[in-house]
């Protein structure tokens, strides 16, 4: 219980943090529409195609937004020396990261949530006819991300070239979820849910969220304190 | 180290002899296949190399959990060494495969499981190898990287079992271990294993001398602080 | 279509030993580089050490 509650306060300071400047939210939004904007711009896809590569184009924009709010994770915690303090308290560095986690998702699920809609209005297409489903696919996928993306936060911290590194580092290994996210996100706004052959996806997430989390729970403590 | 030096050139020299032999069973007692004619015989190197790179990933993986456990440094020297040994494997087997796809596919790549996962196996680790460029301090550059080849492991497992878990172009699983028999003649079989302890035994001494060439460093990084002090 | 079978295997296996041998052929030029960065430093840490 203890181990819940530190991480809740965790966070709802790094939201309250965020909420405060709205900084990598406004940013990773703006990028987030943009990527939206210029691909229809730039390959005007019917509504028939679009369905088709629905999956592919929203994972990518949610990755590409997602990973500026996720760079931001542990580097805001470096002015003042934060980062020494939260580590030396005595919230456990498990806590610290399941917190840290839990922000950075809130924060994507946000953007998602404001995505889906001016994706439907500029390509024409119906993304709500299995909205559970899609609820689900969200939430697991955007889980993952965030896991390998505040741990590699956690690990590139002191470098010079944070800002180089963690794309580089993150994208490769956020691959099976996304890839997974990215055939049920199509597959869900084609109209089908999921069943049969395309359970595998969805068992390949869920395996992928609670492997990572186990390794992030673990392992960030090693790499937080010297 | 006069012990290990020879070690090296032993493991260096059966495992070059043994390369030899293997090439002369392949390239003149093999017969050509039925339906790929000559090119098939990639298959007795482009296989092991894989398992080389696999083997060497899980021991950077090992390494990098001994390092973390006992903060020892050999351990983060052998990890080091085994990712980069494993590096070169994986680019020789990306290689060897798409030369061998070139003719049997008549292309040379496609994106299905099994060679996306090789590919995104090469970029981890060699994010891995950029990670360690980027941290000077020695302990911190251990302790960082060593958490990475952990998680890197997970996309080795993955590239393991892909043509398991999906359908793929490239073939199924051939090893009788694997299989239970039946999917290869046997004397390839026999041909792939002495070939992945022929290459093997190179590897291992390519990895010694990595290792140590690792020690060196550190002891001229601490030698040149020591002469900057004074 | 075997004669080109044949040239691709043996592109194939000099491609595989190639990969090798440049990462060999690298790791001596990094082991004289090595030596010689510990032999300069062991000579100037003398020369400090005297003076």
């Amino acid at each position: 219980m203890l181990f819940l509650r530190q991480a809740w306060t965790i966070a709802l300071k790094d939201l309250k943090a965020e909420l405060r400047t709205k900084e990598a939210i406004n940013a990773s939004l703006s990028f987030a529409l943009v990527i939206l904007l210029l691909f229809s711009f730039a390959f005007d896809p019917t509504a028939e195609q679009t369905r088709e590569i629905s999956g592919g184009l929203l994972w990518l924009v949610f990755a590409f937004a997602g990973a500026l709010i996720l760079n931001r994770s542990f580097s805001r915690e470096q002015a003042n020396d934060c980062l020494d303090i939260l580590v030396a308290s005595p919230v456990s560095g498990a806590a610290l990261f399941i917190g840290k986690a839990a922000a950075n998702a809130i924060l994507i699920l946000a953007v998602e949530a404001v995505c889906l809609p001016v994706f439907g209005i500029f390509y024409n297409v119906t993304w709500t006819r299995h909205p559970w489903w899609l609820l689900l696919v969200l939430v697991l996928a955007t889980w993952g991300l965030t896991v390998i993306g505040t741990m590699f936060s956690a690990l590139t911290v002191n470098l010079r070239l944070r800002e180089l590194m963690l794309p580089v580092l993150v994208y490769p290994m956020m691959i099976p979820s996304l890839m997974a996210a990215m055939q049920l996100t199509t597959i869900l706004i084609a109209g089908e849910p999921v069943a049969g052959e395309n359970m595998v996806w969805l068992r390949l997430l869920i395996g992928f969220d609670i492997i990572f989390t186990a390794l992030g729970i673990g392992l960030v403590e090693t790499v937080l304190v010297n | 180290m006069g012990i290990r030096n020879k070690l090296i050139y032993l493991l260096a020299i059966l495992g070059g002899i043994l390369v030899i032999r293997n090439l002369n069973v392949i390239l003149l007692h093999f017969p050509d296949e039925a339906a790929q004619g000559a090119i098939y015989r990639i298959m007795f190197f482009h296989v092991p190399c894989w398992f080389i790179c696999f083997t060497a990933f899980f021991v950077a993986g090992v390494a990098s959990a001994l390092y973390l456990w006992k903060r020892k440094t050999v351990f983060d020297n052998v990890a080091v060494s085994a990712v980069e040994v494993g590096v070169v494997f994986t680019i020789t087997g990306l290689i060897t495969g798409m030369i061998w796809a070139r003719i049997i596919w008549g292309i040379w790549w496609t994106w299905d499981p099994r060679l996306t996962w090789a590919f995104i196996t090469l970029l981890v680790y060699l994010g891995y190898l950029m990670l360690r460029r980027a941290i000077d301090d020695p302990t911190e550059r251990a302790k960082n990287s060593a958490v990475l080849c952990i998680f890197a492991f997970t996309s080795v497992l993955i590239t393991y079992k892909a043509i398991d878990w999906w359908r793929t172009q490239h073939p199924g699983a051939v090893l009788s271990f694997r299989t239970g028999g039946g999917n290869i003649e046997p004397a390839w079989e026999m041909m792939l294993l002495w070939n992945f302890l022929a290459i093997g035994l190179i590897a291992t001494a390519v990895l010694l001398i990595r290792t140590n060439q690792e020690r060196v460093q550190r002891e001229v990084d601490a030698l040149r602080r020591r002469v900057h002090e004074l | 279509m075997d004669e080109r079978n044949f040239t691709f295997m043996f592109y194939g296996f000099a491609a595989a030993w190639a990969v090798l041998a440049l990462y060999v052929v690298y790791l001596g030029a990094r082991e004289g580089k090595l030596r010689r960065q510990l032999e300069n430093l062991k000579r100037m840490l003398e020369e400090r050490e005297k003076t």
